[in-house]
């Protein structure tokens, strides 16, 4: 990385960029013929194509949304984003066979020292093809299927016709319009019932090209009474032009089944990072998002779960941290559509430097859904003058029987908290990042290990120089 | 003021205010851009021990300066359409003012009596500084639709309890917008009890240091009634305090709604604020929405915080008072009774909780 570079990234450890070697690159701009190119090009069924198609005017059709941060979604000109970029020919199974350049990113991000150490399976995405794809030899023999959505489709294509968009359909959102349009990439998991993934597999998502759009899918099917943990991680290099991120995710966890899908989102400060994440769970089954939102220019995130069956239970637990110039506006969606479901959300926010949080939640009981319980807790803290903090929660209840608590705060650092740690040897600054930290902590404890260590370390570098 | 309103008439559709009660819904005829007829209530005023008024309280038609001096319909940032439609109708304003250190005794009740198809009024409120008064706003009459406007100001060091009861049986828009100047100690208190269907729109600035407002809600919700309750505290000033509690009995089929919102604005340094909204369903087809929205632009508070609680009558209690002799109807009814007090308690003295206490059993024992 030269130094001028260095200069341009600062503290957001993966800013750097690789020379883009692709092999294609669309233009910018976006079109019908656009989208149908892609699917062309990916040899889709044309039942695809036509999902494709309609997305795409749906998109063109809805309005931006009037709500959230106007001023930063208006700023997002789609033609002049590339909506599609390839820069290997093939997904491999080995890392060796990875172009040395894509390599090079991957190992510096240390992904396939992860794998060996920690992981039942990965995927790295570069742009908007998955580069690398594995998975264990023991998991795929119990008929777990982890692959990238590309191969999922063609070798799959009964299962991920059944369950694509079933969760979330394409007219949800103008973004989810827009991932469905032109999506690529992306994970499809489907854990047959009652096998129980013991190690996380996990997804990294790399944007390398400036302007440009990634649009990953990612289905996750837990048959009955399996379980399966799924981390996503996600990084680009600072550019002074925008990207633009607009994934959507889609769980179905079938009865029993356990889900649970973690991400730590470090996209540089040059990224919407726009996302529509939603999970299904039926009869006593579990979905938990647990979701941290460190990095990106405007994140517009609020992982939902339907509780379709009795007795389902579902909890997001996230975390986000807005420093300069970012708005981390996230959330969470319960809807308690069975009797005995229950829901909890915990979320936690950071601003400092004039950044901006927003907490947007929503939480509704159906009136046939008895005995329903809620908690949902938001704190958040204010590290100095020109930040900002908002919560905008939303209870619709519409059942007698329903137990729903709600409840926020937003404070400064304790005076006490702080003169207590200086008191026992560390600098202002030190205890400031402890305290961070432990503010955090409910998140990153339910993080794997290496995640939550390298969460912590990039806390601590955020709070370099908080002080004074 | 009718090409202010029409300015302002396309609401959006997404602003929180408006989602559960569109103002399509609110608005008298459903056709935003009609402006139609409207007449005056009459407004009178008279104490809760039927003294005489004291010297320096009045109430009478307000002059262009006293519009200027005390109307904050402009200072509406969203939502502003309801404040700007009741202007636009009003065939005139009226000013209750209590001058400077006047100290009353007893409540002073001001009757706002409505009939006719569409009634509206405009009344500005000022209260002058050192002022010790509680005062009973009463919205009552068989008008089809009632639209109430109330701005203003609380003065400097004054010290008030301000109630106002919406016992009107049909519709009714309700806009409250009053400012607090340094040291002013405000509760201002909201009861509904009969409205139908009802959009309320209060909020208050805490603009000047030392400033503290209590906002309590009791609202009884029954039928097929729709009320919807916006409460809105801006904190723009240094050390100053706010808390809300609203509590909302919903019965019957009835659809009730709270949102707030709690904004603490860069440079109100020492801000102490706090926003609780309690709903107790008390029938199976019974409704409950609630918003309570926090944004705060400043680091050096001393806490902002927001919570909502929903949920039954709680069955523990409710077995307690039967093992004390209650029947099973009794029981609910007390602690119906109980759940709507507390915040009705908080509003005034005991004269006027008295008074209160009144007019909401009669309505309970209605349901």
């Amino acid at each position: 990385m030269s130094e001028d570079a260095r200069e341009a990234v600062g503290d957001y450890k993966a800013g750097w960029h690789d020379p883009e070697n692709a092999t294609i690159r669309f233009d910018f701009g976006l079109s019908e013929q656009v989208v149908r190119d892609i699917s062309a090009l990916k040899n889709e069924p044309e039942w695809m194509t036509e999902i494709r198609v309609k997305a795409y005017h749906h998109f063109m059709e809805r309005p931006m949304p009037t709500w959230g941060n106007m001023h930063m979604l208006e700023e997002i000109d789609f033609d002049k984003v590339c909506y599609y970029l390839r820069s290997s020919d093939a997904t491999e199974k080995n890392w060796e066979d990875v172009p040395d350049d894509i390599r090079n990113t991957f190992d510096r991000l240390g992904i396939p020292e992860a794998e060996q150490k920690w992981l039942s399976g990965v995927t790295a995405q570069y742009e908007s093809e998955a580069v690398y794809h594995s998975i264990r030899e023991d998991l795929e023999e119990q008929g777990v299927i982890f692959l990238d959505m590309d191969s999922g489709l063609r070798e799959y294509e009964a299962i991920v016709k059944k369950y694509f968009c079933s969760v979330v359909p394409f007219s949800d959102n103008k973004f989810s319009a827009l991932n469905t349009a032109v999506w690529s990439g992306g994970s499809f998991i489907y854990v047959p019932s009652g096998v129980h993934v013991e190690m996380p597999v996990q997804a990294y998502f790399r944007i390398n090209a400036k302007n440009m759009g990634q649009f990953e899918r990612t289905l996750i099917i837990a048959d009955e009474g399996s379980s399966v943990h799924y981390v996503e991680g996600c990084t680009a290099p600072t550019y002074s032009t925008d990207s633009l991120h607009s994934a959507v995710v889609e769980l179905i966890a079938l009865p029993g089944a356990h889900i649970r899908y973690s991400t730590v989102q470090n996209w540089s400060a040059n990224v919407y990072n726009l996302v529509t994440k939603r999970g299904i769970a039926h009869e006593n089954a579990t979905i938990e998002w647990i979701d941290g939102n460190i990095g990106s220019k405007l994140t517009m995130k609020y992982p939902a779960v339907i509780l379709k069956g009795e007795g389902a239970h579902a909890e997001v637990i996230s975390v986000a941290y807005s420093g300069k110039g970012q708005h981390q506006d996230a959330g969470a969606k319960i809807h308690h559509l069975a009797s005995n479901t229950t829901s909890k959300i915990l979320s936690k926010s950071i601003s400092k430097n004039g950044g901006r949080g927003s907490y947007r939640g929503m939480v509704t009981v159906s009136p046939k859904a008895e005995n329903c319980k809620v908690n949902v807790v938001c704190d958040a803290l204010l590290l100095d003058e020109d930040s900002r903090s908002d919560t905008y929660p939303t209870m619709e209840v519409g059942n007698s029987g329903a137990r729903c608590e709600h409840e926020a705060s937003v404070s400064k650092v304790s005076d006490d908290q702080l003169f207590y740690l200086m008191s026992r040897g560390h600098s202002e600054e030190e205890a400031l990042a402890l305290i961070v930290n432990g503010f955090f902590e409910p998140f990153t404890r339910e993080l794997p290990m290496e995640y939550a260590v390298e969460l912590n370390q990039l806390m601590a570098l955020e709070m370099e120089g908080s002080i004074g | 003021m009718s090409s202010s309103y029409l300015e302002h008439a396309n609401t959006d559709k997404a602003a929180h205010i408006w989602r559960y009660t569109s103002w399509k819904k609110t608005h008298p005829t459903g056709i935003i851009n009609d402006i139609p007829e409207s007449n005056s209530p009459e407004i009178s005023i008279s104490l809760v021990n039927g003294n005489p008024i004291p010297e320096g309280v009045s109430i009478h038609d307000a002059t262009d300066s006293d519009i200027e001096r005390l109307g904050h319909e402009l200072d509406f940032d969203h939502g502003s359409a309801a404040p700007k439609f009741i202007t636009a109708l009003v065939p005139k304003v009226t000013i209750l003012s209590i001058k400077d250190k006047v100290k009353i005794e007893s409540p002073l009740i001001v009757k706002i009596s409505t009939s006719g198809n569409i009634c509206t009024a405009r009344l500005l409120i000022d209260i002058g500084s050192q002022v010790e008064a509680e005062i009973i706003t009463i919205i009552e009459g068989d008008a089809n639709w009632t639209g109430i406007l109330r701005e203003g100001k609380y003065g400097a060091n004054a010290i008030v309890n301000d109630v106002v009861t919406q016992i009107t049986g049909n519709r009714l828009l309700r806009c409250d917008a009053l400012s607090l100047e340094r040291d002013a100690q405000v509760k201002a208190g909201t009861v509904n009890a009969s409205s139908s269907q009802a959009k309320v729109d209060i909020r208050h600035w805490l603009n000047e240091p030392g400033s503290s407002l209590k906002v309590n809600g009791s609202i009884l919700s029954s039928n097929e009634d729709h009320l919807d309750s916006h409460i809105e505290i801006i904190h723009t000033g240094r050390d100053t305090r706010s808390r809300l509690e609203w509590h909302s009995a919903c019965g019957g089929k009835s659809n009730t709604t709270g949102t707030g919102m709690l904004k603490i604005d860069a440079g109100a340094k020492g801000a102490d604020a706090g926003q609780l909204f309690h709903n107790l369903l008390i029938s199976e087809r019974a409704k409950a929405n609630s918003i309570p929205e926090l944004e705060v632009l400043e680091s050096e508070v001393v806490g902002c915080g927001h919570g909502t609680a929903n949920g039954p009558l709680d069955e523990q209690q409710l077995f307690y008072l039967s093992t004390r002799g209650f029947d099973e109807e009794q029981a609910r009814s007390a602690l119906i009774a109980a759940f709507l007090n507390a915040p009705l308690s908080d509003m005034g003295s005991e004269p006027l909780h008295g008074w209160l206490i009144e007019r909401i059993e009669k309505h309970l024992n209605m349901i």
